[in-house]
């Protein structure tokens, strides 16, 4: 077992999930909301990265930020910032991937929460981010779970992008994914079972969360006569 | 939620401790009106003015957001939040002060069941609890969104004592939105009868439905007994015109009261309350009965409601609520013959015109 992959593996996942959290929620609640025209547009641009093979969004990745390009060098030379072949590069990265995985469980959470629900804390005196806080956050609250859970288990499960972008440098961006292929290319099966299993049982919990959190409350139970 | 922009015409005024009532088809406004009043609709014209306090009024570019309104407002589904207790519901209302939702809890007797959750309430115990969150913000006007349609007749009877008796404990203007009449006459201190976004007639319940204004207000307000005719005026130093039965007043004669407001020979709809109608099984001593055969009889527990037709104009039925018993007690079986007493001061007669003919065909939407 590859502990070091591990810790590169949970530390992408979490950190990826709580990147996500904030602008997940920002978007879902718009997406879920709005009357707007580019609503379509943009919903449709979330949903990419679920076709997109990794790699193409790697590669875009790569051209657009890597130091050969000028965004690349003016984030390299002005800011400071290097991302690619970085942690903080495998993060933009693998928060790009799993836009889907965070909004799409939000979003339809947010849009469960009947209109006049709303309505009511506004005339109950609520302000739009009372309104948020007490009402609509609590009533979406399965939904952020399922969307953690769904970011946290797809990325560790994730290869492409960690491969292109990462570089699998060990300690940093190589995570157990990569690791078990390291192992089964070095005929080392023991540890390539060992690490998949560790990722099989993550999933099985993760799906459980989903499951279990995804209906959500108050609403599924019929009011009794 | 709507896209297209709804047009309103309506004005009304609904003074502190008074009721009133906006009933029409759906379609015809009438939530649009309780939530613009609430703020929850931004309409482009209008004023809404409540108590000395000016909400919304274009001219001065004034629209308070709902939050400042201070409406209490019961919705048609209730909207209560699904993830906190009936007490939780009130207190949030009222900056979290929970001995007051509390108080407002008993008030609409619930109390016992402040920590149950909306789904393990019924639909009328829902409906009391979004009526205690209403009251919670002392609100200047309590706007009722069909807060009755939603629970089976029992526990509605109850409510409507309900409401009724907490009406005398608040001196507030209550605006309920209803398309119920018999909700509307019971609780409504005036109704306003509104159509297509337009209000068509206002007045006391009483008023309102034994004079409509026009024969598309009393299709609206379900009344059966209208009929079409011709009116003759008094000859000159009389009271008394004629009311000709039939399109084109060949149907029998009645006597009625000239207010000399239509020309002689005028088409006419006419209108005449239930109260006014009476059915005997002997013709009347003065001849002021009309002879009728027994058509269709519905029992409806208490009262019967029997459809007669005029013997000498079998096309025209009327529609006449009697006691059970008086069926019962004469044992009155179809086509027999009935004399139905028509009291010409229960007449309300209507010109007609080309457009009210065309609306009154037209179908409910």
């Amino acid at each position: 077992m590859d502990w070091e992959a591990g810790r590169s593996s949970f530390a992408l996942a979490v950190v990826t999930a709580i990147v996500l959290i904030p602008f997940g929620i920002l978007l879902a609640r718009w997406l879920a909301f709005t009357q707007h025209r580019s609503k379509v547009i943009i919903e449709a641009l979330t949903m990419l990265p679920l076709l997109l093979p990794p790699t193409v969004i790697d590669f875009y990745m790569l051209s657009v930020f890597g130091r050969g390009s000028p965004i690349g060098a003016w984030l390299d030379q002005v800011m400071g910032v290097q991302l690619v072949f970085t942690f903080e590069g495998f993060v933009f990265a693998s928060m790009l991937i799993n836009i889907p995985f965070m909004v799409q469980p939000l979003q339809r959470a947010f849009a469960a929460i009947p209109e006049d629900v709303r309505e009511a804390a506004w005339v109950c005196g609520l302000s739009h981010w009372q309104t948020w806080w007490r009402v609509e956050l609590p009533l979406a609250w399965p939904g952020l779970l399922a969307g953690i859970a769904l970011t946290i288990a797809h990325t560790l499960g994730e290869f492409g992008v960690v491969l292109m972008v990462g570089g699998s440098i060990a300690g940093e961006t190589k995570t157990l994914s990569i690791a078990i292929y390291d192992r089964v290319q070095s005929f080392d099966n023991a540890a390539a079972a060992l690490m998949a299993v560790t990722l099989v049982a993550f999933s099985i919990v993760a799906i459980a969360v989903v499951l279990t959190t995804g209906a959500p409350s108050g609403r599924s139970r019929e009011p009794s006569p | 939620m709507q896209d297209d922009p709804i047009r309103l015409a309506v004005e009304f005024f609904c003074d502190a401790g008074e009721l009133v009532a906006l009933v029409g088809p759906s379609g015809s406004g009438k939530t649009t009106i309780l939530k613009a009043i609430a703020g929850l609709v931004k309409t482009r014209n209008g004023h809404i003015k409540v108590g000395s306090v000016e909400w919304f009024e274009v001219e001065r570019g004034l629209d308070l957001e709902p939050q400042a309104r201070r409406v209490g407002l019961v919705f048609q589904s209730y909207a209560l939040f699904p993830h906190l207790t009936a007490e939780d519901n009130v207190a949030i209302a009222m900056q979290g002060d929970r001995a007051r939702a509390r108080d407002l809890l008993a008030r609409v007797n619930l109390a016992g069941l402040e920590h149950r959750k909306p789904a393990a309430l019924s639909g009328g115990q829902q409906q009391r609890v979004a009526l205690a969150r209403a009251l919670a913000r002392d609100p200047a006007v309590l706007l009722l969104d069909e807060p009755f349609s939603a629970v089976d007749q029992a526990t509605r009877q109850t409510l409507y004592r309900e409401l009724a008796a907490l009406r005398r404990s608040l001196s507030l203007p209550i605006v309920l939105v209803t398309h119920d009449l018999f909700e509307a006459r019971m609780l409504a201190d005036r109704m306003v009868i509104l159509d297509h976004g337009e209000t068509m007639q206002s007045g006391t319940p009483a008023h309102v439905l034994s004079r409509p204004r026009n024969a598309r207000v009393a299709k609206l307000l379900g009344i059966t007994n209208h009929f079409s005719g011709v009116f003759r005026s008094a000859p000159v130093g009389e009271t008394m015109g004629t009311l000709y039965w039939g399109p084109n007043g060949e149907g029998i004669a009645l006597r009625t009261h000239d207010k000399r407001r239509l020309p002689d020979g005028q088409r006419v709809i006419w209108v005449i309350a239930g109260e006014y109608l009476g059915l005997q099984t002997t013709p009347g001593e003065n001849g002021d009965t009309i002879e009728c055969r027994l058509g269709d009889v519905l029992p409806l527990g208490e009262i019967t409601q029997c459809k007669v037709r005029i013997a000498a104009a079998p096309s025209d039925t009327v529609t006449v609520n009697v006691p059970t018993r008086f069926i019962v007690d004469h044992r009155l079986v179809v086509s027999m013959p009935v004399w139905l007493h028509l009291d010409v001061a229960g007449i309300h007669i209507m010109p007609t015109r080309s457009v009210e003919n065309a609306r009154w065909s037209e179908p409910d939407r």
